[in-house]
C-alpha cells in the first residue's frame, strides 16, 4: 500500500447544540508520530471516531493522500489503510490470540464468496496462508507462545499487544491509537513505545491520543492540544509544554 | 429388535428435519442477527415444495431445491430493510414477517388451501434421502466454519465496532446470513411438506418459532454440531421420558431456563470452551 498523508481540514462535529469538535485542522505524514492531547471531554475520541468513519462530519474534509474520505463508511476507511485501536481494549475474548490477529487480514481476502461458502481448496489455502502470516506477526512481537490461548485470558499489557498486532495485520498507512498506554506502568508503556517507534520507522503514520504526558512528549515529533473541541496549540513538545494556553487548560498552572 | 429400530426411524427423521430448521436459526444468530424469521421461511418452503411436487408433478429433488430457493429469495428481500436494524428491532420485524406469511397461508385459499391446509400430499422423502440432504447441509455448515466466513460472523457478533474497523462489510455479511437462513429454512419446510402428508398454516406459527430458537440456544450457536445436538435433545426428550410428554412445554421451558443460567453458550460450545481451557492449562504447565 502506498504511503499517504492524513489531512484534516476544518473538521467540525455538532451533537445537538454542542460543538464537540470545532474547525480542527492538522495532518499526519507517513512515518510520523503525531500526538493529540487534551483534558477529558476535549473531543479527542470524537475526533478519532470522525476519522475512522464511525461518526459523520458536520463540516470540513478529511483526506487520505488525495482521496476525500469524509463521507466513506467505516469498513471502506479501514480498507483505505486507516487502522485503529480502542480506548478500552476490544478483543474477541473467547477466540485464540492467533484468530484475533488473523481476522485483521479480512480485508485482504481474495477468494470469491462462493469458493469460501463451499470451502473449496483455494479458499482453504488462503485461510492457511492468513494464519501463517498472523503467526509471523506473533513471532515478531514475542507472542508466539500465546498463539492458542483465548485472548480474554491474557494480562492487560498482552491484550494491548494483541490489539496492536491486529491493526498491523491490516497493513495500514496510518494507525489511530486511542489511549494505548492507559492503565500501564512506565516499563510496560516504554516497551509499547518502542514498538510504536518501530512501526513508524516502517513508514506508517501514527496519531497518538494519550493522557500520559511523559509518554507523548517522549514519542511525538509534533503535538496538537485540544480543548473544548478546538486546537489551542500545536508544535514540537518543548514549545507546547511552555505554551501559556496549554498550561492553563491542561497542565494546570 | 427390528420392530424397535423401525419405530425409531420416524423419530430419527424428525431429528434431521428439525436440525435443518435449527441451522436456519443458527446461521443468523452466529452472525449477530436477531432474526426469528425461520418459521416464515419454512412456511414458504413447505407450501412451495408441496405445490411443486403435488400439483405440478415436479420430482422430489427439484421441489426441494425450489423450496430452498424460495426461502433464499425471501431472506434476501427481508435483509434489505432489516440488515441495518439491530437486536430487538430486528426480532420484532422478523416476527411481523412470520405473521404476514401465516396470514397469507390462511387467506390465499386457492393456492394454499386456507385454514384447511393441503391434505393427501404424497410422502416423497424419508430414510436415506433425508440423511443425504442432511449430510449436504451439514457439510455446508462445516465449510462455513472452515473457510473464514464463520470467524467473520463470530467477529461481527462479538464486537461489531471492531469488525467494522477491520474492514468487514457488516451489512453484506448480514445479507448473506439472511439469505442462508432463508435457504435453510425453506429447505427444512420443504422436508416437512414432503414427509408429513399434510400442511396447515399453524404448523409454522409461534410454537415452531420458539422450538427452533430453543434448539440453538440449548445446543450452541458457534459450532455447527450445536444445533444438531439441540434438535436431537429436544426432539428425543419427550419420547424417552414418556411420562413427561404431557408436560412437554413445561419441561422445555425449565430446561431453557437452566441452560441459560448455567450454560449460556449452549451444550456444545460450553464443552468446547471447557476443553480448550483445559488444553491451554496443560500446555502452560508443560514448558
Amino acid at each position: 500500500m502506498t504511503a499517504s498523508t492524513l489531512s484534516l481540514e476544518g473538521v467540525s462535529r455538532r451533537f445537538g447544540g454542542v460543538l464537540a469538535v470545532e474547525n480542527v485542522s492538522f495532518s499526519v505524514a507517513p512515518g510520523e508520530i503525531v500526538g493529540l492531547i487534551g483534558p477529558n471531554g476535549a473531543g479527542k475520541s470524537t475526533l478519532v471516531n470522525l476519522i475512522a468513519g464511525l461518526l459523520r462530519l458536520t463540516s470540513g474534509r478529511i483526506l487520505l493522500g488525495a482521496a476525500d474520505i469524509s463521507t466513506a463508511e467505516a469498513p471502506e476507511i479501514a480498507r483505505a489503510g486507516i487502522a485503529r485501536t480502542f480506548q478500552t481494549v476490544r478483543l474477541l475474548k473467547d477466540e485464540s490470540v492467533l484468530d484475533n490477529v488473523a481476522i485483521g487480514f479480512h480485508a485482504q481476502q481474495k477468494s470469491p464468496l462462493l469458493a469460501r461458502l463451499l470451502a473449496l481448496p483455494a479458499a482453504l489455502a488462503e485461510v492457511r496462508a492468513t494464519r501463517e502470516q498472523a503467526f509471523a506477526i506473533l513471532e515478531r512481537f514475542d507472542m508466539a507462545g500465546f498463539a492458542h490461548v483465548p485472548a480474554g485470558a491474557l494480562s492487560y499489557g498482552h491484550q494491548r499487544r494483541v490489539e496492536m498486532m491486529r491493526t498491523l495485520a491490516l497493513r495500514p498507512n496510518l494507525i489511530l491509537l486511542d489511549e494505548p498506554v492507559a492503565g500501564m506502568n512506565d516499563v510496560e508503556a516504554d516497551a509499547l513505545g518502542r514498538i510504536f517507534q518501530g512501526i513508524a520507522g516502517e513508514g506508517i503514520g501514527i496519531l497518538l491520543i494519550e493522557h500520559n504526558m511523559r509518554f507523548v512528549m517522549s514519542l511525538c515529533g509534533r503535538i496538537n492540544v485540544l480543548d473544548s473541541g478546538r486546537i489551542i496549540a500545536s508544535g514540537p513538545p518543548a514549545q507546547v509544554r511552555s505554551d501559556p494556553a496549554v498550561v492553563a487548560a491542561y497542565l494546570g498552572a | 429388535m427390528i420392530g424397535f429400530v423401525s419405530s425409531l426411524q420416524p423419530l430419527g427423521e424428525l431429528v434431521l428435519v428439525n436440525a435443518c430448521l435449527a441451522f436456519s436459526q443458527y446461521v443468523v444468530l452466529r452472525a449477530g442477527v436477531f432474526s426469528l424469521a425461520t418459521a416464515g421461511f419454512a412456511s414458504l418452503g413447505a407450501y412451495g415444495a408441496a405445490i411443486l411436487a403435488a400439483r405440478h408433478g415436479v420430482p422430489m429433488p427439484l421441489a426441494l431445491v425450489g423450496a430452498g430457493l424460495i426461502g433464499a429469495v425471501a431472506g434476501l428481500v427481508l435483509s434489505v430493510p432489516l440488515s441495518r436494524l439491530r437486536g430487538v428491532y430486528q426480532a420484532i420485524a422478523t416476527l411481523a414477517f412470520v405473521q404476514i406469511v401465516l396470514s397469507l397461508a390462511l387467506y390465499l385459499e386457492p393456492v394454499t388451501g386456507g385454514a384447511m391446509g393441503m391434505n393427501g400430499l404424497p410422502r416423497l422423502i424419508g430414510g436415506w434421502e433425508l440423511i443425504l440432504v442432511f449430510g449436504v447441509i451439514f457439510y455446508a455448515m462445516l465449510a462455513l466454519s472452515r473457510a473464514g466466513i464463520g470467524s467473520t460472523f463470530d467477529a461481527i457478533r462479538q464486537e461489531e465496532t471492531v469488525a467494522v474497523s477491520l474492514g468487514i462489510r457488516v451489512v453484506d455479511y448480514h445479507r448473506l446470513a439472511f439469505a442462508l437462513s432463508g435457504a435453510l429454512g425453506g429447505l427444512g419446510g420443504g422436508l416437512m411438506a414432503l414427509r408429513n402428508y399434510s400442511l396447515v398454516p399453524e404448523d409454522f406459527g409461534f410454537p415452531l418459532l420458539i422450538a427452533v430458537l430453543t434448539f440453538v440456544v440449548l445446543g450452541g450457536r458457534v459450532s455447527p454440531v450445536g444445533p444438531v445436538v439441540g434438535a436431537a435433545v429436544l426432539t428425543l426428550l419427550p419420547e424417552i421420558a414418556r411420562p413427561l410428554a404431557d408436560y412437554r412445554l413445561l419441561v422445555n421451558g425449565v430446561l431453557m431456563v437452566l441452560v441459560i443460567i448455567y450454560w449460556p453458550h449452549g451444550i456444545v460450545d460450553t464443552i468446547r470452551l471447557h476443553l480448550r481451557q483445559r488444553r491451554h492449562a496443560v500446555s502452560q504447565a508443560a514448558p
